[in-house]
């Protein structure tokens, strides 16, 4: 009698305990349903995300062919700068040696007010000159935007590539290609279009004193102050 | 001594611009060259070219690789050099020297500074231009 009823207090033990499990699922299954309808939810949005990226991934390509077409375009005007800008100074050269060759000619007959009209003109010619030979140094600002806007390409490319090979592990998507990728070589990431003279300084200090006993401290004090 | 030079650079803006400044400081003889590759073949077609202005950053052969093919070329390392390029970190400047540039211009430059660099160098080699 004595072990039956020891067997019923376990029984009741048991059952107590899964009264306790049925009151906590009675709670949980709400919760539960409620993360089956957010994963539900959430499957559509995975797969937006997954198409969009896929997307702008493939669309890369273009896009870097568009900055290549811009850097085409670019230089293509600058040419065309340069062309205008030797017309002018070739117009220049000209004038000036027609205004010569008219005081040869003209010998005596000046006077003193002619030739000084006669020499600003020269001097305003003189001026005209170096500012057309400034636009054209000024024209450096393409190579240097060129190899700014390479480094970006460079930079698409590798997040392209990057993502490619994501996708080609994760599912048999299909990753547009780059027809060309652009080399590494060809441009400096640090390009920049400024004033030098100060750093020209710094360079021209180390190249003078790069085959003297200059140690190794002397150059970095140098270029700490930039 | 009549002053033969080799432009150097994958830019045709920046070939015309330092040709131009050449030009503007009577020298007018000149050969243009895309990368370093083309310009080891320029210098074989043009054995009287005597001074190399390059870039650094170019395709298939880098203005720093071309530095080294000369001066470690017999028949051309006696050549002066002169790198023009965007790359001011103190690191480049001192890998160019090594290599065996002869003097160093960051660009953006202008007529007169390319001046006088020329000059440097070509007082340097005691040779006049």
């Amino acid at each position: 009698m004595k072990n039956d009823a020891s067997v019923m207090n376990k029984l009741f033990e048991k059952l107590d305990d899964l009264k306790t499990i049925f009151l906590y699922s009675e709670k949980l299954i709400p919760i539960i349903q409620k993360l089956i309808d957010f994963m539900r939810n959430t499957i559509p949005l995975l797969e937006n995300i997954n198409q969009s990226i896929t997307e702008t991934t493939n669309k890369i390509p273009s896009a870097t062919n568009q900055i290549d077409s811009v850097t085409s375009a670019t230089e293509m005007a600058t040419t065309e700068i340069l062309d205008t800008v030797d017309k002018i100074l070739m117009e220049i050269n000209s004038a000036k040696l027609n205004i010569d060759n008219l005081v040869s000619s003209l010998n005596g007959y000046l006077n003193d007010e002619a030739k000084e009209k006669l020499n600003l003109i020269n001097l305003s010619l003189d001026n005209i000159t170096q500012h057309a030979n400034n636009v054209t140094l000024s024209l450096q600002v393409q190579d240097i935007t060129s190899q700014q806007l390479a480094a970006v390409n460079y930079l698409i490319q590798s997040v392209q590539k990057r993502l490619g090979s994501l996708f080609q592990d994760l599912e048999d998507t299909n990753i547009s290609q780059m027809s060309k990728y652009t080399d590494k070589n060809i441009f400096n990431e640090n390009a920049r279009y400024q004033d030098t003279s100060q750093y020209q300084k710094e360079i021209d200090h180390l190249v003078s004193t790069n085959n003297s006993s200059t140690s190794q401290d002397e150059i970095d004090k140098l270029f700490l102050k930039k | 001594m009549n002053l033969k030079f080799l432009v150097v650079d994958d830019s045709v803006t920046m070939r015309r611009i330092v040709i131009n400044s050449l030009s503007s400081l009577n020298f007018k003889s000149y050969v243009e060259a895309t990368d370093g590759n083309d310009a080891l073949l320029k210098l074989e077609e043009h054995p009287d070219i005597n001074f190399v202005i390059t870039d650094w950053n170019m395709p298939e052969m880098t203005g720093l690789e071309l530095v080294k093919a000369i001066r470690a070329s017999e028949r051309f390392n006696h050549l002066a050099i002169l790198m023009v390029t965007t790359r001011g970190l103190k690191e480049d400047i001192i890998e160019a020297l090594k290599s065996g540039v002869n003097n160093y211009i960051l660009k953006p430059f202008t007529p007169a500074v390319l001046k006088e660099k020329i000059d440097q160098i070509l007082n340097s080699k005691n040779l006049e231009s």
